[in-house]
């Protein structure tokens, strides 16, 4: 560990190594690296497409291995069969693969037989279970079947007590129409025995249409029975259950019958006969009881033989995903890689981390030592001038405050990292906004209870918002633990205040009451602001004029501490003429006009205008005064103002031109004077995002691939011809103008600062006086439990809107303060993230997730 | 003043030596502006322009 360079300050230094691995050894080889993970691996067949190269069978192999497990990991959450996941695979801790691998040691690579044997397994059992799931669905088939004729059955008897009815009513029905052709009356019993009935089940919703359908189509000339049935019935072709009735239709003729049942199947109905006779209705049912329950028996083993089969798969199924899952990923890097002339030794080549190269090495001969074989694989360094990966060795307190950064941008390739100052700036930026001690602390507690039980909840699953909170625990801890600090300044815990140090003020002795007095003042409160302002009139005069010049001077600060790291990028990038063509003009521009007002908010606050008896000046007219009407002074801050303001105006003024030319002339000049030479790397944006398109354009124009390398080394130095001076002249104007506007209304950004934190205050204030201290005025027990309701919702609204609501609030807010006011002076972030070939876990649920909604897209 | 000063140089050597960057920078940043918060919190006071006022005090 010790021998590692930190890399946060300045991410790692790489090197582009070339590896000559034979190709017996490769899969081990590639394994090796994976688990050490520190290898990023340049796709070196990025003009092969993708089905064209070397190990596309293997991988399409493993694919559907894959796509087996991913059925089996279904049905086991079908059947409610928990996966046994080994806690020891789940989370190695990824944040620190980079330091920690090491220190693992290699594990053996999984033998080709086993990936073999997951192969032949995933078939076998993909067959057996697709059988053992058909069979089980036929059987339910059945079943359903079995048991709606046997709900026919039992509402049989329903049906044909109703049967008279029935009768009697289409009886009536015939009589009427024999009547009016003029004939006699019939027998009843004639008519009896041609009145013909359709029974069935059909389901819920579809009872109504059927006997619209039935009404219109036979005008009326039937009776139409249904009755509910209670249990739901397994339907197999949406596999779910469904609600249905039973019903029976009567209705005199062959024929109208004939249709009937057409129109009852084509509106899914399943159709039973039945007989009218109670007898042989009890018959049947005896029968179909008999079989169902010969069914259930069936269905009864086959869910078992189903559920053991999976219960065993569950157990393994995670392991043999994960081993699967890597091999695949073996093959894919292994894809990249390239044969030599001869097909005996694949050529790869990656980024590594210089000071990791030993450890990498030390690694593979300990491989091939282990495997008995005496072919070597060889490493060797590269020079090379392509733009290597960032990378810096996070642990899991920095993690948070780099992932910030890098959701803006990655830093370029060695240049300052902007999470190092952000671990301090950010909370602190943070607590300016968020200053109460009390809201603190619950903040503090909250990222405390996260921090001690890391280990614990490192191994949970972790839903989405928990898992940002979790991540970020260090930056809400060291949140909270700033936030305590401010409100400690503020002299705010939940809108109250400590009186902890003697007071500056002191209030008259003798006064009557309603009268309004003013304090005198006796010294100053040594730490924080004075308990003696809490309650007055106008304290929030008084704090509203604190905190805005708070947040500019910390603004200001913020901003050229910022932009001092721009000057050390560019000492450490050697190059001059940034710095005298960008950085100075900038910082005699800002320094002039924002470092003035500063200055003299400082001088306001330290000189005794009271004492002196003068007015003192207001500090924004000045500011206004300096631009408009230059040399006049309305009340004078000190002496010679006048001149100093006519002085500085000019040179933030020439600072303009300076910024805006010489960078640009400069380029036109060593050009001229040296044709070839280009300039030294500089982190301007511009310049950069050239050179990676440079490279990206040379990645095109070679036909060959094996040409690149031979390439690479010629191309040295000779990246930066794309450069026109027009080009140049353009980005610097619009530097010039960006900067320059950016000084104001960034300035102007940092009130934010002010606005936040007094919005809280007056915001936990409000909330104070709503709630609780409503309580403090009544007296018995209706006081007592006013006090204890009033409680219990002043403390959840303090820990919802206050804490939680606020606290997002003043998050975001300091995240842009970082990533718009602050990372602007310096921060380049164009470089290329880096990312180690290293074998992760595969969650399954998420996996299958992923290939379901791809599917289904 | 010379308090965070002395702190932060003892801190400077003081810095353990796993991720001392880290440690070195978190503490002194934390620090100063710690400090300066102070600072401007005592200037702003040290010479006040406006006084305390309220009309709600009982006599004792």
């Amino acid at each position: 560990m010790s021998e590692k360079e930190e890399a946060i300050f300045r991410s790692a230094e790489m090197s582009l190594l070339q590896f000559y691995i034979p190709q017996e050894i490769s899969r081990d080889a590639v394994y090796t690296l994976g688990e050490l993970g520190i290898v990023q691996f340049r796709d070196l067949n990025s003009k092969v497409r993708s089905f064209q190269r070397s190990f596309v069978n293997e991988i399409r192999r493993l694919d559907n291995v894959q796509r087996q497990h991913r059925y089996f990991f279904k049905l086991l959450q079908k059947h409610g069969v928990p996966l046994f996941e080994d806690p020891n695979l789940m989370f190695q801790d990824t944040t620190e693969t980079g330091s920690d691998a090491s220190s693992h040691g290699p594990h053996l690579p999984i033998s080709s037989s086993v990936i073999d044997d997951h192969v032949q397994n995933g078939t076998l059992l993909e067959e057996r279970l697709i059988q053992i799931e058909s069979a089980a669905d036929q059987i339910q088939l059945k079943r359903a079947d079995l048991e709606q004729y046997r709900a026919v059955l039992q509402s049989g008897d329903e049906f044909f007590s109703t049967q008279d009815a029935a009768q009697t009513s289409i009886a009536s029905l015939r009589r009427e129409s024999i009547i009016s052709e003029g004939r006699g009356p019939a027998d009843d019993s004639a008519i009896r025995t041609h009145v013909n009935f359709v029974t069935g089940v059909i389901p819920k919703d579809k009872v109504n249409t059927l006997e619209q359908i039935l009404w219109r189509t036979l005008r009326g000339n039937l009776y139409f029975k249904h009755v509910e049935l209670t249990t739901p019935f397994y339907d197999t072709v949406t596999k779910d259950f469904v609600q249905k009735e039973a019903f029976i239709i009567f209705s005199p003729g062959d024929l109208i019958i004939q249709r009937i049942r057409k129109i009852a199947e084509s509106l899914d109905a399943n159709l039973y006969d039945i007989d009218n006779n109670e007898h042989i209705r009890s018959q049947q049912l005896s029968t179909v009881n008999q079989n169902l329950d010969d069914l259930y028996k069936v269905l009864d083993t086959t869910n078992k033989t189903l559920e053991s089969e999976l219960y065993a798969i569950g157990n393994e199924l995670n392991q043999w995903y994960q081993d699967v899952s890597k091999e695949k990923l073996i093959f894919e890097t292994l894809n990249k890689f390239n044969f030599d002339s001869n097909r005996k030794t694949l050529i790869a080549e990656g980024w590594v981390p210089t000071d990791e190269i030993d450890c990498l090495q030390d690694a593979l001969t300990e491989m091939t030592t282990r495997l008995g074989i005496d072919v070597p694989s060889i490493v060797q360094a590269l020079e090379t001038n392509r733009t290597p990966p960032t990378f810096h060795r996070t642990n899991k307190f920095t993690a948070g405050f780099q992932s910030i950064v890098d959701c803006y941008g990655i830093a370029q390739y060695r240049e300052i990292n902007a999470g190092l100052p952000t671990i301090v700036t950010f909370p602190f930026m943070f607590a300016i906004m968020f200053g109460d001690m009390g809201h603190g602390f619950i903040m503090l507690l909250a990222a405390l209870a996260l921090v001690l039980n890391e280990k614990k909840l490192n191994r949970m699953k972790r839903d989405e918002i928990f898992d940002m909170a979790f991540t970020g625990r260090y930056i809400v801890l060291l949140m909270g633990f700033f936030s305590m600090y401010t409100g400690f300044l503020y002299n705010d815990i939940f809108s109250k205040s400590m009186t902890i140090f003697k007071s500056g003020w002191e209030w008259p002795e003798h006064f009557k009451k309603g009268e309004t007095l003013f304090a005198k003042s006796v010294g100053t409160y040594a730490f924080g602001l004075d308990w003696a302002w809490h309650g007055t009139e106008n304290a929030l005069l008084f704090s509203n004029s604190y905190k805005m010049k708070l947040s500019i001077l910390m603004g200001f600060i913020h901003m050229t501490y910022s932009y001092m790291f721009s000057l050390v990028n560019h000492l450490y990038f050697d190059s001059m003429i940034d710095i005298i063509g960008n950085f100075i003009p900038g910082l005699i521009f800002m320094q002039g006009i924002f470092g003035y007002l500063s200055v003299c908010i400082v001088y306001k606050w330290s000189k005794d205008w009271i004492k002196d008896g003068k007015a003192a000046p207001g500090l924004l007219n000045m500011l206004i005064n300096m631009f408009l009407a230059p040399g006049t002074i309305d009340d004078e801050l000190y002496p010679h103002q006048a001149k100093v303001q006519v002085f500085l105006l000019i040179a933030a003024l020439i600072c303009i031109p300076w910024l805006l030319l010489v960078k640009p002339l400069h380029f036109k000049f060593t050009h001229k004077a040296e044709g070839t030479i280009a300039l030294p790397t500089s982190d301007d944006v511009e310049h950069n995002v050239s050179t990676t398109e440079d490279n990206g354009d040379r990645e095109f124009s070679n036909e060959e691939v094996d040409e690149i390398y031979e390439g690479d080394d010629d191309d040295e130095g000779t990246g930066n011809h794309g450069e026109e001076f027009s080009d140049i002249m353009i980005h610097q104007v619009i530097h010039t103008i960006e900067f320059c506007l950016n000084c104001v209304s960034h300035t102007a950004s940092y009130l934010r600062l002010w606005a936040l934190s007094l919005a809280h205050a007056q915001l936990s204030t409000v909330l104070w006086t709503m709630t609780i201290e409503i309580s403090f005025g009544m007296k018995g027990i209706v006081g007592v439990l006013m006090t204890f309701f009033l409680f219990a919702m002043w403390f959840v609204l303090t820990c919802c809107v206050l804490v939680v609501m606020e606290g997002t609030s003043a998050m975001l807010h300091s995240l842009r303060l970082h990533w718009v006011e602050s990372m602007s002076k310096f921060f380049v972030g164009d470089g290329i993230p880096y990312e180690p070939f290293v074998f992760g876990y595969n969650d399954m649920e998420t996996a299958v997730e992923n290939s379901t909604s791809s599917t289904s897209d | 003043m010379t308090v965070v000063v002395i702190s932060s140089y003892v801190f400077w050597i003081m810095a353990p030596k796993e991720n001392r960057t880290v440690w070195r920078s978190t503490v002194i940043l934390a620090l100063a502006m710690m400090y300066l918060m102070w600072a401007i919190t005592y200037l702003c006071q040290l010479h006040p322009l406006v006084e305390p006022r309220r009309s709600d005090m009982r006599p004792e």
